[in-house]
């Protein structure tokens, strides 16, 4: 662990940023459990539970880009579907 | 050197790619936007349901009606700016100057406890809460 001037370990990373874009703009309840994390990382760094802020750090990463990938993939299969869909509906609608 | 460049360049990228996006095309009228897949298996609203059309109407300056779309987005946006200008800032000067509202616990609390009374809320079909729903 990386220390600070005070000899005190570097704040993990929080993730709150992250976890909050994907909470607002991927609509999955994923980002969610990152801001929870997010949170367990201030407040376990402020009670020097550093180990813990740690865990939590890494916890968040893991939910928020779970949210991410999951947000994306659906995206893409939404878009997918959209293609086929949106082809065979003016096709269809030409030709029946 | 590349590295650190990398991902703020696909930030950037995403950025403007939407921000050009929703302000070219209206998510308030135009069909192919994406649904929120949540809402089609729950029929709930998540936090998130609301904020294409929000950012639409805010691209185009109607700030209410992106305020009764989603009222979070609204309400979290000038903050994640300020995250993205100060990370910019760093990374372009070098510098490393923390991002002190994120790390406060109060602050990260706060937000937590702001999603979920909004999703609670804005799912109460009655009024004044239905206000929220987008």
């Amino acid at each position: 662990m990386q220390s600070n001037m005070q000899g005190q370990p570097i704040q993990p990373k929080n993730w709150l940023v992250e976890s909050t874009l994907v909470t607002i703009f991927c609509c999955l309840p994923f980002g969610i459990a990152g801001i929870v994390f997010a949170s367990q990382v201030n407040t376990k760094y402020q009670a020097g539970d550093y180990e813990g802020a740690l865990q939590a750090s890494k916890d968040a990463a893991k939910w928020t880009k779970i949210g991410f990938w999951i947000g994306l993939a659906g995206l893409l299969i939404y878009l997918i579907a959209f293609f086929f869909f949106g082809v065979a509906a003016i096709w269809g609608s030409r030709h029946f | 050197m590349k590295t650190r460049f990398f991902i703020p360049l696909i930030w950037c990228i995403l950025v403007v790619g939407i921000l050009l996006l929703y302000s070219l095309f209206d998510a308030r009228y135009v069909e192919w936007f994406p649904r929120c897949p949540f809402y089609m298996l729950t029929k709930l609203y998540c936090p998130g349901c609301g904020s294409q059309r929000a950012l639409s109407a805010l691209l185009h300056g109607d700030f209410f009606q992106s305020i009764k779309y989603n009222f979070l987005a609204i309400i979290v946006l000038p903050f994640l700016l300020y995250a993205g200008v100060v990370n910019g800032l760093n990374l372009l000067g070098k510098r490393n100057v923390p991002l002190h509202i994120f790390y406060a616990p109060a602050f990260s609390w706060a937000v937590l406890i702001m999603v979920m009374v909004f999703t609670l809320v804005r799912n109460i079909p009655v009024y004044p809460f239905n206000m929220l729903a987008p």
